[in-house]
């Protein structure tokens, strides 16, 4: 199987299969958009300039609700907060200097920043976070425009299992990370935290206690080390 | 409904928080430790994502045709399927799901 870029674990067929799916999802985040009465040129900037679906959906699901314009913004900033988290857990593996990190910051997604992270290399790490940034923002914003200026292309996303594309492509992206007993400890906590506290914390918290795991496990290698 | 300004402000906010992540960390003085633990972060928040996106719905636990959709997933991708066919699987048996 071909590996883009040259040398590095990422196959030609995950980068499509990602392509495909944010290019599925866009086109059915946009029509929920187009739905609530959002002009066909917002959506499109919000596509380009947000560049998170979390944040916009979690925005018109707030206001939909009956939300103040402050308590959508709100959130739509918690629910994306994991992206600053996962940056920073990328971070060192990425460029030395701040302002090509602050480029690669407009992209730090949950896919592309799974792939880059299990390259062994940080040469390749970076080769691999610019290219499945590219795979996955220019299907997504391509998505986007197209749900957006066909507004009722699709009729019911729900009833095409559009929903459960995201989180397929997830666990697509998780298992073959699922190789020691300790990746499997991690991987079940950070879900069965998540799932814990849904109902407790407001969107995108939940994510972030998800963390901890992963810190935790750090700790237990500490001591088992010393 | 979105507007000019609620994306503007939605924008700064998200990349804001991007780039503090990317910035909080200067990648010359971290040591080796550090760099291992934050290279699982992302399998644990990846995995938080998954079981939201399957089992919840704006905040509150939901059982509905997606977790059909991925059972099916998680099985083919046990199996290492192409996740080409893991997505399209989990859309399908969704689908169907929500049909019967």
């Amino acid at each position: 199987m071909r590996q883009i870029p040259d040398g590095t674990s990422l196959r030609i067929g995950e980068a499509w299969a990602i392509a495909f799916t944010y290019f599925t999802v866009a086109i059915t985040v946009s029509l929920v958009h187009s739905t609530a009465g959002t002009p066909t040129w917002v959506i499109i900037a919000a596509t380009l300039l947000v560049n998170s679906a979390t944040a916009t959906l979690a925005y018109a699901a707030v206001t939909a609700a009956g939300g103040s314009v402050a308590a959508g913004i709100a959130g739509g900033w918690l629910t994306s907060t994991r992206f600053g988290v996962l940056a920073a857990a990328l971070a060192p593996r990425l460029w030395p200097q701040r302002w090509k990190r602050g480029i690669a910051a407009f992209s730090a997604f949950d896919p592309n920043i799974a792939l880059a992270n299990r390259e062994e290399e940080d040469e390749n790490v970076r080769r691999v976070y610019v290219a499945m940034s590219l795979w996955l923002v220019l299907p997504w914003w391509l998505g986007a425009s197209i749900g957006a200026v066909l507004g009722d292309l699709v009729s019911d996303p729900k009833a095409l299992g559009m929903d459960a594309m995201f989180p397929a492509l997830f666990i697509a992206i998780i298992r073959p990370q699922l190789t020691t007993q300790r990746a499997r400890l991690i991987a079940f906590s950070g879900a069965g935290i998540a799932l814990g506290l849904v109902q407790v914390l407001p969107g995108g918290l939940p994510f972030l206690v998800a963390a901890l795991p992963a810190l935790l496990a750090l700790k237990s290698s500490e001591s088992e080390s010393s | 409904m979105l507007t000019w300004g609620v994306v503007v402000v939605l924008a700064v906010g998200v990349y804001g928080q991007r780039a503090l992540g990317m910035a909080l960390i200067d990648p010359n003085r971290i040591s080796d430790r550090s760099r291992q633990v934050l290279a699982m972060v992302p399998l644990s928040i990846l995995c938080a994502v998954t079981a939201l996106q399957t089992l919840s719905s704006q905040g509150e636990l939901v059982l509905d045709a997606r977790v059909a959709g991925i059972v099916a997933a998680a099985a083919l991708s046990w199996k290492r399927a192409p996740m080409f066919l893991v997505v399209i699987v989990a859309a399908a048996v969704t689908a169907a799901v929500r049909l019967v």
